[in-house]
């Protein structure tokens, strides 16, 4: 288990970080969600022992993060952080060897996972050779090699086509399941969704919003309800108390609302008619952090 | 962590061993030496000649000195080294027709003279090469001095003696200062640039080697991986060590090369064995006679000590300003001022011998980076003792260990900052922050 604690890190007069706080549980999917300079970088350097807090404690299995915790922990970084002129076997083996791996478990290890991949024929190439996408692969191998007990995955799919997005999102399940913690950090917030049970969402540093998904969610109720009547003028749910505004779409309406009690009110006036459609959607993670960090450059 | 540091160590080494830049420069240098130190057998085996002829015609006016002048010459041959032949011929042709079919040979005409005993006249097509044309008068002068002899009335024994050499008993008072000669200064700046060159490679491999690494390994960004597993600190030192191993290894590659290359000439030419012993002879009698022989076992160790320390501050230096750069451009700019110092230093150890003995070159020769070369240089001309040399090393090793101390911060900082900003802003906002 992960615990940060009131973590704070500044450079100069620039505050980086500041009091964040957050755990990951064995087998949990935390996301840390950020704008550009939000304080994420800093933040997993902190937990990869790259920089020492001004303020603050981070421990994994109640031990302080230093050399001797490191090698449980893999590292997906945003850019890719390959030696390009190295091969694929070579590579791993570099990375693995840091981990305090020996040669012989990096390259069954190694074997599964290219398998795994389908890019067995890559193991003798150079990484310079490889296409970005199965560049993206081997850093992700590079960072599991060692069954880490923490995974840190920044942006992990950026330059990959939806057939391998898949099966790096498999990889990290199965990960999950065997009990690692996992935090994931990416711009793309359908992943966010699809993937964190936890979240914190950093502006300048503070944690401005932080808890379970679907709490989060909850919090901010339905957003809109899709709507698909027969022989109904819909303009008439314009009249209606909390109806924000209608928009028409391909084979349905899209009722915008601000207040949850006008979902009765509309399900009474459309119920006498022949409803094909009526879902009550919650507002997403994107319009929650929009809204959240949004509110702050205001 | 020990470990660590090895398999860094030994990984960093071999990737850049079994470079192909590693083997292309080395390929390359291994033609170059064995190729400067067997230049003639290489000229020799495309048609070139290297042996040189000096024919010489006679007219003989007073028929009595022609033997005389050909004993004189041949005598007198080493003026011209062992690879000129002198064919000295005497004719009872006239002057005339020799000179229309003179071609590249030299026709002198001896003739008594009433007032100076003997006269020559010289001819030649073109002007002579002026080493023969010394042999030529040198040989000349020795003839008309024995034709004077044998054709006056001076007692021989008495000319010797006013003619021959003073002797002369040299004292020096002041024993402690030491001396050189010109002998020394000559092999100063023959030999010694020569010998320290490699040296001056070496550096300038060992920078690019330890710039280059941290370079890529910064620019991949994989610098964080390798950095949240090892401490910097081992990082760095794995760097240190490794790219002092590659210059230690490639100097003796540079050592064995030379010893093929004279290996080789051997086999080639076993008649240019004895001219090598002849010349490796000759420094060491003038290395001897300066009492230089006898001062190698203390000048050697020093050298050699002096060499591995300002290696390690060469690597030093250039592993914490690699450490800040994020482009091609800020690695090339951080390899400028390291190069010019070894170039000031190389110089300056070359032209030693100019100094004679001055404070400034003195004092220069106890800063790091100069005194690898510079202090040495001085040892061995005389123009620094024992104890100075002692003292730069002295001062190489609290350098080292106050670099290293203090550098290892300024690293710990560089290698993971990726800012644009100039290289040498980001180096003072990092000791700023220290402070």
């Amino acid at each position: 288990m992960l615990k940060v604690e009131g973590i704070r890190k500044t450079y100069q007069d620039v505050v980086a970080v500041d009091n964040l706080t957050f755990n990951v549980a064995d087998g949990e999917i935390f996301g840390l969600l950020g704008e550009n300079g939000a304080g994420k970088t800093t933040t997993f350097r902190m937990i990869m022992g790259l920089l020492e807090a001004d303020k603050g404690s981070i421990l994994l299995d109640n031990k302080k993060i230093d050399y001797s915790v490191t090698d449980k922990i893999g590292f997906v970084t945003e850019e890719r952080s390959l030696l390009t002129k190295l091969t694929v076997k070579e590579q791993i083996l570099y990375y693995g060897a840091l981990k305090g791996m020996n040669e012989r478990d990096i390259l069954k290890k190694l074997d599964y996972w290219l398998d795994r991949f389908e890019i067995k024929e890559y193991e003798n190439k150079k990484i310079k050779e490889l296409s970005k996408g199965n560049q993206q692969k081997i850093q992700f191998i590079s960072a599991i090699i060692n069954n880490p007990k923490l995974l840190i995955l920044d942006e992990p799919f950026t330059g990959l086509d939806p057939i391998n997005v898949k099966m790096l999102k498999d990889a990290v399940y199965d990960l999950k399941k065997k009990g690692t913690s996992i935090i994931f950090s990416s711009h793309q917030m359908e992943y966010i969704e699809e993937f964190c049970e936890k979240l914190v969402i950093l502006v300048k540093g503070k944690s401005i919003l932080e808890g379970y998904l679907e709490d989060i969610k909850n919090s901010y109720g339905i957003k809109k309800i899709l709507l698909n009547v027969l022989d109904y003028d819909i303009e008439k749910l314009s009249k209606i108390k909390g109806v924000n505004s209608i928009n028409k779409k391909n084979d349905y309406y899209e009722v915008n609302i601000d207040n949850e009690s006008a979902i009765d009110l509309i399900f009474k006036e459309i119920k006498k008619y022949k409803v094909l459609k009526f879902d009550a959607v919650k507002k997403t993670l994107s319009d929650i952090f929009i809204e959240k960090v949004g509110g702050y450059h205001e | 962590m020990n470990s660590k540091l090895s398999f860094l160590t030994k990984t960093s080494l071999l990737k850049r061993i079994k470079s192909k830049w590693f083997i292309g420069v080395n390929i390359l240098l291994l033609v170059i030496i064995v190729g400067i130190i067997n230049i003639d057998s290489i000229i020799s085996y495309f048609g070139g000649d290297f042996s040189d002829k000096l024919e010489i015609v006679v007219i003989d006016k007073t028929n009595s000195v022609y033997d005389i002048f050909k004993n004189n010459i041949n005598n007198s041959k080493n003026i011209i080294g062992n690879d000129t032949s002198i064919d000295i011929k005497k004719t009872t042709k006239s002057e005339k027709s020799l000179e229309k079919n003179l071609k590249d040979k030299v026709l002198i005409i001896f003739t008594s003279s009433d007032t100076e005993y003997l006269k020559a006249k010289v001819i030649s097509k073109e002007k002579i090469d002026t080493i023969k044309y010394q042999l030529i008068t040198s040989s000349l002068s020795t003839t008309k001095y024995n034709y004077g002899l044998i054709n006056s009335n001076i007692n021989i024994e008495e000319l010797n003696k006013i003619s021959s050499e003073i002797k002369i008993d040299r004292v020096v008072l002041n024993k402690d200062k030491p001396s050189s000669d010109d002998n020394m200064n000559t092999i100063m700046g023959s030999v010694f640039p020569t010998i320290i060159l490699p040296f001056f490679m070496l550096v300038i491999f060992l920078v690019q080697m330890i710039g280059s690494e941290i370079y890529e390994e910064k620019s991949s960004r994989s610098m964080e991986i390798i950095i949240s597993n090892v401490s910097p600190k081992t990082h760095f030192i794995s760097k240190i060590i490794s790219s002092n191993l590659f210059a230690i290894i490639q100097g003796l590659l540079l050592i064995g090369y030379g010893a093929l290359g004279l290996l080789l000439k051997n086999s080639i030419d076993t008649s240019k064995t004895s001219e090598i012993t002849s010349m490796i002879s000759s420094i060491w009698t003038t290395l001897s006679n300066n009492g230089f022989i006898d001062k190698l076992y203390y000048i050697i160790p020093l050298t050699l000590i002096l060499l591995l320390l300002s290696f390690f501050a060469y690597s030093l230096v250039a592993g914490i300003l690699a450490s800040m750069t994020v482009n091609m451009e800020d690695y090339q700019q951080i390899q400028t001022p390291i190069m010019l110092v070894s170039v000031l230093a190389y110089y300056l150890a070359i032209m030693a011998s100019v100094f004679n003995g001055a404070i400034f070159i003195k004092v220069l020769s106890y800063v790091p980076f100069i005194s690898c070369l510079l202090s040495p240089a001085l040892l061995v001309i005389g123009q620094v003792n024992i104890i100075d040399v002692v003292i730069s090393i002295a001062i190489l090793i609290v350098f080292n260990i106050f670099i290293f101390k203090h550098g290892i911060n300024i690293y710990k900082e560089g290698i993971l900052n990726y800012s644009n900003e100039k290289v040498w802003t980001k180096f003072k906002k990092i000791i700023r922050n220290k402070n």
